[in-house]
């Protein structure tokens, strides 16, 4: 894309998250966050468990009501729309714990993610006018090149039943369930939360690929320190629902207040650190 | 798995051999118990006498003309299928499991619809030996004795030397199986002849038939081997043999046996998917013929019967219909009997003088009025559509038990509305004088209930490739989402609103167009016809059947009906018939339970029956693909054969989301 990450951006955000709070009951689960998301960026969140991050997620997507602040994408609110409106805006998500339609194969669930992206209704159901025969099957190349993005496995695997991927593969097809709906703005959400290093490392790539390739603006949340810092164009840091530090990896990784929020002492592991955090 | 290249056809090769005979004998001698221990010789028979001297029969030359269409269809159907099923067959599985699986399917039904001489109560005790029979199997050693070496084994590619010799095995098949039936079928008749039990006539076309059947099956085994080959893997090169190799070696286990059950050869070919395309062709040539056949098959009263089999084809509509909103949707709906009200009244107040009454209207033309039935058909259906959507709009915020509290509040309503508009509809009087279609050139108000089972038949076909093709669109795919997950749905674009919307008014669509054939066949619209109990009743059909399986939802529909409906509502008249089983069975109760009929236990009994069914099968009757895979997970846990990937355990992994 050849964005120069260090330059002030010019024209307006992607995303715009001003001062966003949400209360459930007396607690503030996110309090005032203000982040700014430009195209073509990779930037992440981070932040002890319970921070809020997957909030933010949640008040993005539409799946919680954002009780005061705005959320713009390109200079227009998404606040109060219902989540499928805001997937037609151009936001896609996937889930911490992944949420595919088991029951479903590899290739239906993309096509249910392309559900904003063809027309046919009840008549054309019904009636099977040719355009509509046109529109399935281009649906369904159109799923095929996206599983293609992740390799030939997953094209060979298209009629199975996702409840029989293993883990690394379910979150492929929940990232290619994401972008068949053709967002400009993916989040992800701990994209290699319970994968093995040599998984972990062919999902930075995709990630990567993702940006590079398709031309997405990524936001993740990672618990991953290794992964964010070599990722991520930019890091933001939640704790307790606040955004306490954002800028650069390096910069982050050297901000006191970080450290002392998140990254403990370094002989602390992280997990206790976290545990200290929720307390 | 057997393949011979010998060339010779009609003497098969050693290794054929083993196969023809299983494979002839297994059709041939349901085929013969069919013909001599019930009448199905006699329905060709009379068909010929029939035809011949036509003022002798009792039946018109319409009927003789159906009835011998289906006997020829029947026949070539079956000759074709000896053909697939030696061409298919991998020759793994011995002889006597095929036997024992033929005797208990065909063999034990035919036999018990000839004793009970009514089809619903032979097929329902059929069903429960069919029951035992399967607990019966997986404890018998003999029949779980054959595990196949491996699944990759089934899939193998058939070159073309393969695929001749099961062309050869196919029209083997079927002229072994046409000739023994041809054979047995004359040395009976000539026996009858000598006897003086048939006439010559009979004899007559006995030789002709013994002349065509080989040849016929011959031709036919022909098609069935064209059937089986359709089914084969082709080798298309090595690559090609060797890319299926590596993709099969990719899929987990369950999908593999899955693909295997439909490719020739196969262990199981009565159970594979060419086979089974044989038994829909059956099933539809039997029931668009029935009304024909019926009296050469179970005498008289057909009148009754065909009015009995109309009623359970409503039935299987609203089951479709509830199946969109609960299998597809899976929105759970306690008060679907709404509809099907909305539906009957939509007919009964237009088909009568009752709406013109209330608006103190000119009466409409009888005749005009019984030609409006079909485009109320529609409206009516359209109605119970919009308030089916009106509906569902106060539920959308709920969800599983909350919104079946909601629906069920809605079943309460809807009848008792109606019941308490007194002065429109009759109140609890209801409507009576509705009045039947009218097609051009044929009397519907005649007793003869065969057009409407052609109605229902038709409204059937339409309700169930409605049902498909939504099941297959871009809504179906979003309902199904929906079911799994509405979290993800939503968040994959899918408006939940609407599509629940959509469910909710395609299920109210086809129960209203039940609800209007159901006021017209009856004439009369009844209050008490829309109780709660009749929303459980469809929706333990749909569970029945199979949440989300249309051909499960169909069989559910027609179980239930005929267990509850049929069976166990004329107990009570079975035992008042001396010559009845139940006669006894109840007088041997009335010793120690005085006062005792069945009516009395009635619900208990169906509702143990339905209770026996769900312990045993949970899944359904014939479940969907996807209900299986749900309810039996467990076979799917563990490392699965074929998945490259390990399955890492994920720490930190709890649930974040939780949803307002």
């Amino acid at each position: 894309m050849g964005i120069d990450r260090t330059t002030v951006h010019e024209g307006q955000p992607l995303l715009d998250l001003r001062n966003v709070t949400k209360h459930f009951g007396g607690l503030a689960a996110v309090q005032d966050v203000n982040l700014q998301i430009w195209p073509g960026e990779i930037i992440s969140i981070i932040g002890p468990n319970g921070a809020g991050k997957t909030t933010v997620f949640n008040l993005i997507t539409g799946i919680y009501r954002v009780s005061t602040g705005d959320i713009l994408l390109e200079g227009k609110t998404i606040v109060g729309l219902s989540p499928d409106r805001i997937v037609r805006r151009g936001i896609t998500r996937t889930f911490q714990n992944i949420r595919l339609f088991n029951n479903m194969t590899v290739l239906e669930n993309v096509l249910v993610g392309q559900h904003t992206q063809l027309k046919s209704s009840v008549f054309g159901a019904l009636f099977r006018p040719p355009h509509t025969v046109h529109e399935e099957e281009e649906a369904r190349k159109h799923a095929i090149e996206l599983l293609e993005f992740f390799g030939p496995e997953l094209v060979e695997r298209q009629e199975e039943y996702v409840i029989n991927l293993s883990y690394a593969q379910k979150r492929r097809v929940e990232i290619a369930r994401a972008l068949a709906a053709k967002p400009k703005l993916l989040l992800l959400d701990e994209p290699t939360a319970g994968m093995n290093e040599a998984e972990t490392l062919e999902a930075v790539k995709y990630v990567r690929r993702l940006r590079d390739e398709l031309g997405l603006t990524i936001l993740l949340i990672e618990h991953k320190l290794a992964v964010t810092m070599g990722i991520s164009d930019r890091i933001a840091v939640l704790d307790y629902g606040r955004k306490i530090a954002e800028g650069l990896p390096e910069e982050v990784r050297r901000d006191e207040r970080v450290i002392a929020a998140y990254l403990g002492k370094p002989t602390t592991s992280e997990r206790e650190t976290e545990q200290q955090a929720a307390e | 798995m057997a393949v011979s290249t010998n060339d010779r056809w009609l003497v098969p090769a050693r290794d054929t051999r083993m196969l023809l005979v299983k494979w002839v004998l297994a059709l041939l001698v349901p085929l013969l118990v069919f013909n001599f221990a019930w009448q199905g010789d006699a329905l060709i028979n009379n068909v010929i006498l029939g035809i011949n001297n036509p003022a002798a029969a009792n039946t018109t030359l319409d009927q003789l003309i159906e009835a011998a269409v289906f006997v020829v269809v029947f026949y070539v159907v079956i000759l074709i299928l000896a053909g697939y099923l030696v061409a298919s067959d991998s020759g793994r599985r011995g002889m006597v499991e095929v036997w024992a699986d033929v005797l208990v399917f065909l063999v034990v039904p035919i036999l018990l619809i000839n004793a009970t001489a009514n089809l619903i109560l032979g097929v329902a005790v059929s069903a429960i030996v069919w029951g035992i029979y399967f607990l019966l199997r997986k404890r018998i050693p003999a029949f779980t004795r054959l595990q196949p070496q491996s699944l990759l084994d089934n899939l193998q590619v058939i070159s073309q030397e393969q695929r001749a010799a099961i062309m050869n095995r196919a029209r083997a098949g079927g002229f072994w199986l046409g000739a023994s039936l041809a054979l047995v079928w004359i040395i009976f008749d000539i026996l009858f002849y000598v006897s003086g039990q048939l006439d010559t006539e009979l004899l007559i076309f006995g030789v002709v038939r013994t002349i065509i059947l080989p040849i016929a099956g011959f031709l036919l085994g022909t098609l069935g081997g064209r059937v089986a080959l359709r089914h084969v893997l082709n080798a298309n090169g090595e690559s090609e043999n060797g890319s299926r190799q590596k993709r099969e070696r990719l899929q987990a286990t369950s999908r593999v046996r899955e693909e295997a059950a439909d490719v020739v050869p196969n262990d199981l070919p009565l159970r594979s998917k060419g086979a089974r395309n044989f038994y829909l062709l059956l099933v539809i040539v039997f029931v668009l013929f029935y009304p024909a056949i019926d009296p050469f098959l179970f005498g008289y009263g057909t009148n009754g019967r065909l009015a009995g089999y109309g009623d359970a084809g409503f039935y299987v509509i609203l089951a479709l219909g509830l199946n969109i909103v609960v299998g597809f949707a899976g929105l759970l709906d306690l008060g679907y009997v709404a509809f099907f009200a909305i539906g009957s009244y939509a007919w009964g107040m237009i088909g009568s003088t009752q709406l013109t009454n209330v608006l103190n209207l000119p009466p409409i033309n009888p005749q005009v009025l019984s030609v409006l039935f079909w485009p109320m058909l529609l409206i009516g259906a359209l109605i119970a559509a919009f308030w089916g959507v009106l509906l569902g709009a106060p539920t959308l915020r709920l969800r599983g038990d909350y919104l079946a509290i909601v629906t069920l509040g809605f079943g309460e309503i809807v009848p008792v509305f109606f019941l308490n508009l007194d002065q429109y509809t009759n109140g609890t009087n209801g409507i009576v004088g509705v009045h039947s279609p009218a097609f051009f050139g044929i009397d519907w108000s005649t007793i003869t209930p065969v057009p409407y089972y052609y109605l229902i038949l038709a409204l059937i076909a339409l309700t169930i490739f409605a049902n498909i093709r939504l099941r297959d669109s871009r809504l179906g795919r979003a309902w199904i989402a929906i079911r799994e997950d509405e979290i993800a749905a939503a968040s994959s674009g899918v408006n939940l609103v609407r599509t629940k919307l959509f469910a909710f008014g395609a299920g109210a669509f086809f129960s209203g167009i039940a609800g209007v054939y159901h006021s017209a066949k009856l004439g009369q619209v009844s209050p008490d016809n829309f109780s709660f109990g009749d929303s459980v009743i469809y929706l333990a059909m749909v569970v029945i059947g199979g949440l989300g399986s249309i051909p499960g939802v169909i069989v559910g529909a027609l179980a239930v009906y005929s267990i509850n409906l049929f069976i166990l509502a004329q107990l009570d008249s079975m035992a008042t018939d001396p010559t009845n089983f139940m006669y006894g069975v109840s007088h041997f109760i009335t010793q120690y339970i005085p006062g005792f009929t069945f009516g009395n236990i009635r619900n208990l009994v169906f509702g143990v029956i339905l209770i026996v069914i769900m312990i045993f099968r949970p899944e359904g009757l014939i479940p969907s693909a996807r209900r299986r895979r749900e309810l039996h997970h467990e076979v799917n846990e563990g490392p699965e054969e074929g998945a490259l990937d390990v399955i890492p355990t994920a720490p930190g992994f709890e649930t974040e989301v939780h949803v307002e």
